[in-house]
């Protein structure tokens, strides 16, 4: 099963990607988004959302085949 | 609505000139109000190209003073300002600027206690914050008081912009569910290239006038955001969520 994955903010070092650029993730059984940022070594305080096909999902969502994965970091400033 | 003077006319030439504004939208714009929370990074553009658009009226809130390190992208505050509350500098420039805009100082903090009050007094509401506490306060006042609400973010070389349209989107909880972690690296210590909330409050002001005007196709349920270092802007589509605590059905 895959996920397709983006990365933004300063996140895509971690994956060796590209601003706004997809990437499709293999995973087996029971995998949560905690579960990918482990796999990449991104730290989960680096996260401050998920959306999974658009919706706001917590980091132990259980991923589906197919699900578009979006993660974003803490950018707050003004 | 009040037709335009001859000075009017010959002041918003270059807006009457473009074929979604016209002079009956300049009219519109004259008539219209908009918030902005916050005159540093963010509101300092955004109020700029508001009231030189013409905005009737424009009110800015902010509790702070203008501080040595906020000259560098905090443009509408000037060296000799430094000390002065933020409103009252950009309230001089603001005025300054286009006497035909009324500016409205809200010398103070946006609360949980005086949101919507103070909301209520304008037809939209521009994010020109610096945390997430007050947006989160924002984004539940404007969905209370049914008023647009234009968020936008920015840290070091990177920003975002939604167009948040109450009840009828994706709000920003719907997306930013939480605060970032207290340990999250602000732009005290990441930095923030003065024309990266530059570009985002451009995007803003754009944003307000096509939602005053009734014109184009807005942010909503999309996220836009964009990279300064690959010059990339790409859009995340979002959805309205019916488990938010701020709208959820």
């Amino acid at each position: 099963m895959f996920i397709e994955l983006r990365v933004y903010t300063g996140l895509e070092k971690y994956l060796g990607i590209s601003h706004g650029e997809k990437m499709a993730v293999a995973f087996d059984g029971d995998t949560t988004i905690r579960d990918i940022l482990g796999r990449y070594n991104i730290p989960a305080v680096e996260v401050t959302a998920a959306l999974v096909n658009g919706l706001h999902k917590t980091l132990d969502y259980c991923l589906q085949d197919g699900d578009r994965v979006s993660l974003f970091p803490p950018v707050g400033g003004g | 609505m009040v037709d335009l003077s001859p000075l009017q006319e010959k002041r918003y030439h270059r807006n009457i000139q473009v074929p979604c504004i016209g002079v009956e939208g300049q009219k519109k714009l004259l008539s219209s109000s908009v918030l902005v929370v916050g005159a540093g990074g963010l509101g300092s553009p955004a109020a700029y190209f508001l009231v030189a658009a013409g905005i009737g009226r424009l009110g800015i809130a902010d509790g702070d003073i203008v501080d040595l390190s906020n000259l560098q992208r905090q443009i509408l505050h000037f060296t000799a300002d430094l000390g002065r509350p933020k409103v009252e500098s950009a309230a001089d420039k603001l005025s300054a600027l286009n006497p035909d805009c009324e500016i409205v100082m809200h010398p103070y903090v946006i609360t949980q206690d005086n949101a919507c009050e103070v909301v209520a007094q304008y037809d939209l509401v521009i994010d020109a914050t610096d945390n997430f506490a007050s947006r989160f306060v924002l984004n539940k006042a404007c969905l209370d008081t049914n008023r647009p609400f234009i968020h936008a973010a920015v840290l070091s070389m990177a920003g975002r912009v939604m167009t948040i349209l109450p009840h009828q989107g994706a709000c920003l909880r719907c997306v930013f569910r939480e605060p970032p972690s207290p340990t999250a690296k602000s732009t005290f210590e990441l930095g923030i290239l003065g024309t990266i909330p530059g570009i985002a409050a451009c995007l803003q002001a754009t944003e307000a006038i096509k939602y005053l005007l009734g014109q184009g196709e807005l942010l909503v349920n999309r996220l836009l955001i964009f990279g300064g270092l690959s010059m990339q802007f790409e859009t995340v589509a979002v959805l309205r969520d019916p488990e938010c605590p701020d709208c959820g059905l």
